[in-house]
């Protein structure tokens, strides 16, 4: 970024289930083990597509998703989600993080593309965690779609015979 | 040898596999080419192509019965395999082949009914003394009779569809007040799945293991099984990992259930490959659950174990002729395991990732046989099954066949879509499946999660993150691709690129 700005010295890669990443600034090519550094590099060819060898073994990677800082990574078929951090962004999400406090609002969201054959509850109706939903139907089997949490349906987006892709929102659920 | 040209009727890797035993037999075989996957590996190695591609009915044609007649008949087969799924089971099928003088590479019709038909081969089973869960005696019509038997036999029930299979249409109930939404789930689920509703109620055992035995009978009534399969670990009632054979069974226990497998096949007359299914409970005694009267989906690990081709075997007894094997033939050497390596997102519960497979390298180690109808460029489509691969490795015994396992599984190269490695990766690592305990219940109750990164992964994944947040906003100091043909290109870039197709 052009201008003046101060030197970081290091970045954080914070994975969704909240481990914390540090690498040095500026990035090396390589990950520093116990008292070992060990190379690390980003290669793409005809036979492997993308990926990332690591003492002499190749892994497949694929960058799913990338919004601002944030990016999901499938590495080893296994994706993850980081957001990627400066000391001063870390620390300011911090003090935003504890203004906020817990969020009081959970969206269900569908698992998998399919058909809603039937939805169970409705704008104003309270659920337990685990308390069946809507009736997905993907590849012939039908999906009992749960609640997450304890709370109020606030809002319905799907019908009996809507058609829905993966991520849609299905309910909305006021926790408490 | 009668048979001269086979029509497949079916698709995916069992076609291919249907495919190769053919051309070693030296018979021909038709494939059917179709709209929703013109450039399917299966169509590369058949004799002759049917092009179906302007079929705009709402049936699949591997579902329309009268269509593959004709198609056989205008390509000059006179034979038809129905592979596994689709027609496979379908006594009205295997009928119509042989009123058109096609001869159908599977049981009689009749024993395709009375087996398929789950109510009356309980009844089969039950007058010929076989070993059985209690159950209603036949179809349910509504909750209130469900609640009523359900309260006879004790709980937990299981919910079953007459005409099911797969898991369909199969609900648990563990009390009273579940069983109203748990019969409409399941007896709808059957009516989608089977055209059937009617739904059917049997004791559920409790942590059963999950065996299978492999059958073959002739047309002169000689019958003999291959051994089991233990196909424990599944979910949602979906097999994930088969293997043969069982570290459940002793010889002992292995003959008093083959014998009973054969049984179930005489008394129904059956000839063909079949399986019959077993629940093996913790006391080790067994209940017969279903026979499924097709080639299934798991049958390599029982190849590798007895060295005999069971496609070759269906297409033999097809054409006339009697077993070469007697049952002292049968001799089980090492162990085989089956994983199936399907297009699903382990991490978002095993939904189904259909797409386009960009990147495809198997390994080709002497101890793993590869069971796949694609390639890389190959796309995984919606409507069909999700399975990519079957990656069926062998051993010396099972800590043999599960160390080439987990050799195996970290060579296979697959990009494109989400797959079901994350699961088998985790799974040969796992204490309770290395000690061979494990019950059909061990996804549900054994595992908190479906996939395990090891040690530096995730490290890998964020250092990779943390890179591409330098390259797009620290320019000054900005990482990229070591591209092997020499050219530079942001992975950003690249990604985007691949993502518009």
């Amino acid at each position: 970024m052009p201008g003046e700005k101060p030197a970081i010295k290091k970045l954080y890669a914070l994975s969704s289930e909240n481990r914390r990443f540090c690498f040095p600034q500026p990035l090396k090519h390589s990950i520093r083990i116990g008292k070992r550094e060990y190379e690390v590099k980003f290669k793409h060819d005809e036979k492997y597509g993308t990926y990332i060898l690591w003492k002499n073994r190749k892994y497949p990677v694929e960058i799913v998703r990338s919004r601002q800082n944030k990016y999901e990574i499938l590495f080893n078929d296994i994706s993850y989600t980081f957001t990627v951090e400066t000391p001063f962004s870390l620390k300011r999400m911090k003090v935003l993080k504890a203004a906020k406090g817990r969020p009081d609002k959970e969206s269900v969201v569908a698992p998998m593309p399919g058909k809603i054959v039937d939805v169970l509850v409705r704008e104003g109706s309270d659920v337990l965690q685990g308390e069946p939903l809507v009736i997905l139907e993907a590849m012939k089997m039908q999906n009992e779609i749960q609640s997450p949490v304890n709370g109020k349906i606030t809002h319905v987006s799907v019908k009996a015979g809507s058609n829905i892709m993966k991520d849609d929102v299905i309910v909305e659920i006021k926790m408490g | 040898m009668k048979i001269r040209r086979i029509l497949i009727a079916n698709r995916g890797e069992i076609a291919v596999r249907i495919m190769k035993t053919a051309r070693k037999m030296k018979i021909e075989t038709v494939a059917v080419k179709t709209a929703s996957e013109p450039n399917a590996m299966y169509l590369s190695l058949a004799d002759v192509v049917f092009d179906d591609t302007d079929d705009d009915s709402e049936i699949p044609v591997f579902l329309n019965i009268e269509k593959l007649i004709t198609i056989a008949i205008k390509t000059k087969a006179d034979a038809v395999h129905p592979g596994y799924g689709f027609l496979a089971e379908n006594a009205y099928f295997a009928q119509k082949c042989i009123d058109n003088e096609i001869v159908f590479i599977g049981p009689p019709p009749d024993a395709i009914y009375k087996m398929g038909n789950k109510t009356i081969a309980r009844k089969i089973a039950l007058a010929a003394g076989i070993p059985m869960a209690l159950g209603s005696d036949g179809k349910i019509s509504d909750e209130e009779e469900a609640v009523s038997i359900a309260g006879k036999i004790g709980y937990p029930v299981i919910i079953k569809a007459e005409s099911g299979g797969g898991g369909r249409g199969m609900r648990i109930v563990r009390s009273p007040d579940e069983m109203e939404k748990m019969f409409i789930i399941a007896s709808k689920e059957a009516e989608k799945a089977f055209n059937d509703p009617s739904v059917f109620i049997e004791k559920y055992i409790e942590n059963p293991k999950h065996i299978e035995f492999q059958i073959l009978a002739d047309k002169n009534g000689n019958v003999i099984h291959l051994g089991e399969r233990e196909c424990s670990i599944q979910r949602k009632h979906q097999k994930l990992i088969e293997e043969a054979p069982s570290s459940a069974l002793d010889e002992n226990l292995r003959s008093r259930m083959g014998k009973t497998a054969t049984d179930i096949a005489k008394t129904v007359g059956y000839y063909s490959a079949g399986t019959v299914e077993f629940l093996l409970d913790s006391n080790r005694n067994f209940y017969f659950m279903e026979m499924n009267t097709r080639i299934q989906v798991e049958h390599p690990v029982t190849e590798i174990i007895t060295g005999i081709d069971l496609i070759e075997q269906q297409i033999r007894i097809a054409n006339g002729e009697s077993l070469k094997y007697i049952q002292q033939d049968i001799k089980l050497t090492g162990w085989a395991i089956e994983c199936r390596i399907n297009a699903e997102d382990v991490q978002a519960g095993f939904a189904p990732d259909p797409g386009k497979i960009i990147k495809m390298n198997l390994p080709s180690d002497s101890y793993v046989r590869i069971d796949t109808g694609v390639q890389a460029g190959s796309v995984i489509v919606a409507s069909y099954d999700s399975m990519i691969a079957k990656l069926i490795v062998s051993g010396t015994d099972r800590k043999d066949a599960i160390r080439n396992c987990k050799m195996a599984l970290d060579k296979v190269w697959i990009k494109g879509t989400k797959t079901t490695l994350p699961f088998f990766r985790m799974l040969v690592r796992n204490q309770k499946f290395l000690k061979g305990d494990y019950t059909t219940t061990f996804i549900e109750k054994d595992l908190d999660k479906y996939y395990q990164s090891s040690e530096y992964e995730e490290m890998l994944a964020a250092w990779l993150a943390t890179s591409l947040f330098v390259e797009e906003n620290l320019q000054d100091n900005s990482i990229s691709v070591d591209y092997e043909n020499g050219k530079e290109m942001s992975p950003w870039l690249l990604n985007k690129r691949i993502n518009q197709f």
